[in-house]
């Protein structure tokens, strides 16, 4: 191994345009070249040993039943210098600092909406604004309590915010594991340099929740609400239960009683829940306010949290901010409710509402991802540089007839890292997700979650679709 | 604080380890009492399925019953919700939903006997391999056990688990005293000359013999075994161990009012027993009568603590 391959046009995360390692990767890359190929692959086998037998798993469903994966993990860390993540962090506060003022704004007075800064026919056209929320005010103003934002760095090294995910987001659990894993598998470098723990997360996930408690609550009992064990997230719900000494409850063992309060059903009886850690999506948390038909959720739920007797993170109605389109005036969130200019920038995007953005995307749109606001999960999307003349003339003549429904982006090439792959240590395309909780206070992880898109070329993460995770590793360089 | 559901999962997950270490215990001995004896002596593996409550569910799938079919039928046929391997993987099952509540090594032990299990249960029938298997499953057990008794709370979801593994331990002794003792027992003069070897089998497969002996100081006689099995408090796979970890783990859980008559009722079928194990027919007869107090009490602790405890 004589020299870390990167590809040409991209940033790789720990080899720098010369081919050396980046100050903060310098010790990983020289262990790298010392361990050789061989060595390296053996570490990765004993790490995937260990992932089986501490049962680290996510479920894909397959004929109808739930599978148990082992986590698919690459042992190669990815590292970001520590002077960069405080800016980050420091970025990421600030941004949720704002959702959370527009998503209180939204529920309440709709100032922001008066003083035309977010345009009202937006809010009509949300598929998760729930005006069953209006008028319900959360303690410290905080609905997004926990937030895992999508980073991703572009071919000059900048680093911008993709999405955030404000409904359930999950995937803390397994950066956690992670980090137990790479320990072991770089003992000696944990050993030798500073590279910052990550394992205050649940600490901080239980300090956050007792600080949302209702009012006059001093040792709230505090519940992980899950929709239960064929849910894909489930060994996280789990996991996170257990580390916070919590409850794993699911839906059929709460009830909500004439009081307006919450019980879980015990073998003594019930017994009083006040704080809510859900991760049950919000039309099935409550068959009276929403989906008659789930059976996930707690009949009265709603009932109980707008009376104030139960806290519920993230707050019903959260999700109104968690829109691709919302996403686009984050920035005028920031400056509109906090008076300071974004410290984190998002990736440009075009609102074809605005004359003069809508000529931006149309004069550029063979490199733009264009995406429609009233479909979800990637569903119209269509890649600038991979559609035909014929999409690219029907989709201006569709944004020119509908422009309120179409944002742009321009492509953006995603940075890459050494992955293991086949026993060669290969560049592959990564992202970041961090977690940010808010309540009182706010606190982001140490890093967060490196999901890698395994197959060469591949812009694709996602677990289920062959994409792995790597540990990351804030360091101080 | 325990949830109703969770309890119940814990009960169960106990319950289901318990069972394919009791199934694993008595196939292992049964293997080995059988090797020890000559061709022609009782030498037949039917009775292997009547402790294990099988012999319907086995008669209906297969014509004949030669070992390895029932070996296999109670080692590692997936289909026998009663198997080691269904066992196990009932256990997990349940105990999926209890790893925020269990220690995590616990969950990491069973969690490995699964993936054993479900890869090598064909090694549990072969018989070269099949005593290896067995000793893992019956040792992982134990590692689940030990982190249990090393590193758990004396708090419900400890008693629960307790309960349920004391239940399911007394049912395998009645089963294994109400089938392989009661045969002994009856059994024609003409195979005497065994007699020992077989009722060491009987205590083996309850993992008894070295406690036996040293309880005793005797030898072993079918009237002594019985009686250890049914009668010494201090060993805990004795039914009156079970009942007294039963009482005990009953005691510190809620509600204790309404669970205490069923664990009374069978505390008094096995003190009526003290004077009349004394044949085949009628221990056979007493087992099912202890059997059907534990089937009460299973649906007590059901009714008391899940589906009651409003």
């Amino acid at each position: 191994m004589a020299q870390l391959r990167t590809a040409s046009g991209f940033w790789d995360e720990l080899i720098d345009g010369t081919g050396d390692p980046r100050p903060a990767a310098a010790a990983l890359v020289e262990q790298l070249k010392e361990l050789g190929l061989s060595e390296l692959q053996q570490r990765q086998d004993l790490a995937e040993l260990d992932i089986v037998g501490m049962g680290i798993t996510f479920t894909v469903y397959s004929d109808g039943r739930g599978i148990d994966r082992s986590w698919p993990f690459d042992i190669v860390p990815r590292i970001i210098a520590a002077a960069e993540w405080r800016r980050v962090e420091l970025g990421l506060v600030q941004r949720l600092r704002a959702l959370n003022c527009f998503i209180d704004d939204l529920y309440h007075d709709q100032q922001i909406v008066a003083d035309g800064v977010f345009p009202d026919h937006l809010l009509e056209h949300s598929v998760n604004y729930r005006p069953q929320c209006v008028g319900v005010s959360p303690r410290h103003g905080v609905w997004a309590h926990v937030c895992g934002s999508d980073l991703v760095r572009d071919a000059d090294g900048t680093m911008y915010v993709l999405e955030d995910n404000l409904r359930v987001p999950s995937g803390v659990s397994y950066m956690l594991e992670n980090r137990a894993i790479s320990k072991r598998a770089f003992a000696d470098l944990f050993a030798r340099q500073s590279i910052l723990p990550v394992d205050a997360y649940t600490d901080e996930l239980k300090r956050m929740l007792t600080s949302i408690a209702p009012e006059g609550v001093t040792d709230p009992t505090v519940v992980v609400l899950t929709p239960g064990v064929y849910n894909s997230a489930y060994f996280e719900h789990s996991f996170l239960a257990q580390r916070m000494g919590a409850a794993l409850v699911e839906g059929a063992d709460l009830v909500v009683d004439d009081d307006d309060v919450v019980y879980m059903r015990t073998i003594d009886g019930r017994e009083r829940v006040d704080v809510i850690y859900r991760r049950v999506d919000d039309l099935f948390l409550d068959p009276e306010a929403f989906r008659p038909d789930s059976a996930l959720g707690v009949p009265g739920l709603m009932r109980a949290w707008r009376a104030g007797t139960v806290a519920i993170a993230n707050a019903p109605g959260a999700g109104v901010a968690d829109d691709k389109v919302v996403y686009a005036w984050v920035p005028d969130f920031i400056r509109y409710y906090l008076g300071e200019e974004p410290l984190l920038p998002n990736v440009p995007t075009y609102r074809c509402l605005y004359p003069d953005e809508r000529r931006q995307v149309i004069d550029h749109i063979g490199d733009m991802v264009l995406k429609p606001a009233n479909e979800s999960g990637g569903y119209g999307l269509i890649i600038g540089n991979r559609a035909t003349k014929e999409e690219l003339e029907r989709a201006v003549a569709d944004i020119e007839a509908d422009p309120r429904n179409w944002v742009a982006q321009p492509i953006l090439s995603l940075s890459t890292a050494p992955t293991l792959c086949d026993g060669q240590l290969e560049p592959r395309h990564v992202d970041l997700r961090p977690f940010i909780l808010s309540g009182a206070s706010h606190y982001v992880t140490a890093g967060g979650l490196t999901r890698v898109a395994l197959r060469r070329g591949s812009l694709i993460v996602n677990s289920s679709q062959g994409g792995g995770s790597k540990d990351t590793w804030i360091v101080e360089a | 604080m325990l949830l109703s559901r969770v309890a119940d999962h814990l009960y169960w997950g106990a319950r289901y380890m318990e069972r394919a270490d009791d199934t694993a215990r008595v196939v292992r001995t049964f293997t080995e009492v059988l090797l020890d004896l000559p061709t022609g002596v009782a030498s037949s593996w039917e009775p292997l399925l009547a402790v294990a409550g099988s012999r319907l569910a086995f008669e209906a799938g297969h014509a004949r019953a030669n070992e390895s079919d029932i070996v296999r039928f109670l080692v590692a046929d997936q289909a026998n919700l009663g198997s080691v391997v269904s066992s196990v993987a009932l256990a997990r099952e349940n105990l999926r939903t209890t790893r925020e509540i269990l220690p995590r090594e616990a969950w990491q032990a069973v969690n490995d006997l699964y993936l054993f299990t479900a890869r090598d249960a064909e090694s549990g029938v072969d018989r070269r391999t099949r005593s290896r298997f067995l000793t893992r499953v019956i040792s992982d057990h134990q590692r689940v056990d030990g982190v249990l008794s090393g590193g758990m709370r004396r708090d419900e979801a400890y008693e629960m688990w307790r309960l349920g593994q004391s239940i399911e331990r007394a049912d395998m002794t009645t089963r294994v005293l109400g089938v392989r003792a009661a045969a002994l027992l009856s059994a024609p003069e003409e195979t005497d000359d065994y007699d020992e070897v077989q009722w060491m089998g009987v205590l083996r497969s309850l993992s008894a013999l070295q406690m036996y002996q040293r309880a005793t100081r005797g030898p072993i006689d079918g009237g002594g075994v019985v009686s250890f099995l049914l009668f010494d408090e201090y060993f805990p796979r004795s039914v009156a161990g079970c009942v007294r970890r039963i009482r005990e783990a009953l005691r510190r859980l809620p509600s204790t009012s309404r669970t205490e008559p069923s664990v009374e009722q069978l505390a008094d079928a096995l003190a009526r027993l003290r004077t009349d194990a004394s044949d085949g027919a009628s221990l056979d007869a007493a087992m099912d009568e202890l059997q059907v107090c534990l089937g009460e009490l299973d649906l007590t602790v059901h009714a008391t603590f899940v589906s009651g405890a409003e």
